[in-house]
């Protein structure tokens, strides 16, 4: 089976972000909490199906180099190949994103296509389900487990509150993973390291085209909460909170 | 305006987004509803095309096209859920339509909308214009959904003959949960952890603080996700919804995702980042490393029980 994830990165907020009008600047990137999951389900398929993975980090310009580590743990955890597509304008349509990817995607022949579901920064569409219309392949989100059976996909999907659905997809399809159906695989450091002078990477050029319809006004933070936060020491804040367990009448 | 709502089907079921929904639709214009199933429509308050379908599928895209070209709305309005996202997408970039995800409220202004979205795991607001027709994903609980409720008007049943769309993916079965050893829904007190906690050992902690509090352990998606808990455990959209008392959030950043499923009467919530989202929905927050707070929270309990 011949298998590609795509692993986008996004600004990491356990660092700081600058939020500013017109953009957000943020202080360092990681990769996408759900692409990683994605990569790992690919890993799995290929466990369980054979074949081959390929990872397709999808970066522009300013996050080129920040893709070459996650793009590394993928390698350490088995992919096969490793390309970075290099959108030629940074955009937030992710269905500018999906036109390009598809024409780059089109005659690579891949049975599967997996991306995370959702990325943090997905406030104008979302990649896989607008990847398929663009490639014209079925689309299935909210993934959390691929079996084969006789040639056909056979798919998990989340649908909320704890309830799961089994479907049948045929192939070629791209599947929109939410988790990954075991925890992602640890790397150590040294094993990191040696990947990222060892790995081979790819680079293309995706033309993104330019398509109308929707515009940023503004960037701003949420509403500050009503409640003042309690601040100070664990012996004072620990009081504290056992008088509101009180007054919540938990104590 | 026309505006097309794209109900919530769960199991045979109208979920309460969809009348969230089709109560902010009102606002905006003439509102019909798109139902796949044969879920019971009587309380949309509404028109609805019922479309005999079976399940909703990723591939009903195809109906949201045909009903589209009938009724030529100006807004399509679908819920930010696992089911309605996948269909979402796919129209809107099967016809070219702009398309603002997470969204959590919408205005016509002009010959089209402004949307806001809350995104960035809940840290950031973006205004976004959008050129009519526009596709919305709407965010739980951002609308009322007592407009969105009433009797309904008119409801027309098509069947997928009539709308000439074809298979693209097959439902198998629903796998339902497992029954575990507690029901996280049904507690009083729940003590949940996210990524903060650290490490696997760390839980103890959390679970040593829920037995002085005479209350259960759950976790964030990352905390399930990693194995350090069951998946029973889980609150949010995929998980559960915890409707008690009390939940602690230990090192919980509060995503949209994660706070759709905590509607306990009182949230508290320890972070050591002032600006974590989950404060926003807390009567108590504190602003703390909680590996260094809750042991002696710990110790402060069990003098105070004596
Ligand atoms: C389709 C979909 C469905 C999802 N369903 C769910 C779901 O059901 N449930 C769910 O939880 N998530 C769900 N998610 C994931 C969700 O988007 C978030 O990624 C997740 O909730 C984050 O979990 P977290 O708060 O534990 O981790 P993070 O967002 O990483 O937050 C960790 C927090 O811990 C704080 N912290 C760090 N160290 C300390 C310390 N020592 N002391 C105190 N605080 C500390 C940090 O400041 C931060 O706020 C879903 C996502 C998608 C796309």
């Amino acid at each position: 089976m011949k298998i590609c994830a795509v692993l986008r990165v996004v600004p990491d907020l356990v660092e700081e972000i600058e939020i500013e009008e017109t953009e957000i600047v943020p202080f360092a990137y990681i990769a996408n909490e759900r692409d990683e999951h994605a990569v790992e389900e690919a890993l799995i398929l290929k466990e369980k199906a054979g074949g081959s993975v390929d990872v397709l980090g999808v970066v522009d310009e300013d996050t080129a180099s920040d893709v070459d580590e996650p793009l590394a743990m993928a390698y350490a955890k088995g992919a096969d190949n490793l390309i970075k597509a290099i959108l030629s304008r940074k955009t937030f349509r992710r269905y500018e994103v999906a036109k390009g990817l598809a024409e780059f995607l089109k005659d690579k022949g891949y049975d599967v296509i997996f991306t995370g579901i959702q990325a943090i920064d997905a406030f104008a569409g979302t990649l896989g389900g607008m990847l398929a219309r663009c490639m014209n392949l079925p689309y299935i989100g909210g993934v959390v487990e691929v079996d084969v059976q006789n040639g056909t996909l056979v798919v998990k999907k989340e649908l909320g509150g704890g309830l799961l659905g089994e479907y049948r997809v045929s192939t070629p399809a791209i599947l929109g993973v939410v988790s990954a159906e075991r925890p992602l695989k640890f790397v150590p450091f040294a094993k990191l390291k040696k990947a990222m002078k060892e790995a081979n990477i790819d680079e293309v050029d995706i033309e993104v085209p330019e398509i109308e319809g929707i515009d940023v006004l503004r960037y701003y933070e949420p509403p500050k909460p009503e409640i003042t936060l309690l601040e100070g020491d664990p012996e004072e804040l620990a009081e504290k909170l056992v008088e509101v367990l009180k007054e919540v009448s938990v104590l | 305006m026309n505006v097309l709502v794209f109900a919530e089907v769960v199991e045979n079921e109208i979920q309460e987004i969809t009348y969230e929904l089709v109560g902010k639709a009102k606002q905006l214009g003439d509102v019909t509803t798109l139902v796949v199933g044969n879920a019971d429509v009587s309380n949309i308050n509404s028109d609805v095309i019922q479309v005999d379908a079976g399940e909703p599928l990723p591939w009903h895209y195809k109906i949201v096209e045909k009903v589209f070209e009938k009724l030529k709305p100006s807004a399509i309005l679908f819920g930010n859920t696992l089911t309605s996202i996948d269909i979402a997408a796919q129209f809107a970039a099967q016809l070219d339509l702009p398309m603002a995800t997470m969204v959590t409220d919408i205005s016509a202004k002009d010959d089209g909308f402004v949307a806001t979205s809350l995104v960035y795991g809940g840290k950031v607001l973006v205004d976004l214009a959008l050129k009519s027709p526009a596709v919305f994903v709407v965010n739980r609980g951002s609308f009322p959904a007592e407009e969105g409720k009433g009797s309904v008007g008119n409801v027309e049943k098509l069947s997928l003959e009539e709308l000439g769309v074809s298979d693209g993916i097959e439902f198998v079965g629903y796998i339902k949960p497992e029954v575990e050893d507690v029901d996280i829904s049904k507690m009083d007190i729940v003590v949940s952890v996210g990524r903060g906690i650290g490490d696997e050992a760390n839980i103890e902690l959390a679970e040593e603080l829920a037995e002085v509090l005479g209350g259960v352990v759950a976790g964030s998606r990352p905390v399930i996700d990693s194995g350090w808990l069951p998946k029973t455990r889980q609150v949010g959209r995929s998980g559960k919804t915890v409707t008690g008392k009390l939940y602690l959030a230990l090192g919980i950043s509060g995503a949209t995702e994660h706070v759709e499923g905590v509607k306990a009467k009182n949230v508290i919530a320890i972070n050591i980042d002032r600006n974590a989202p989950i404060f926003r929905i807390s009567r108590c927050g504190v602003v703390a490393d909680v590996l260094e707070l809750v042991p002696v929270l710990i110790e402060k309990i069990r003098e105070a029980k004596g």
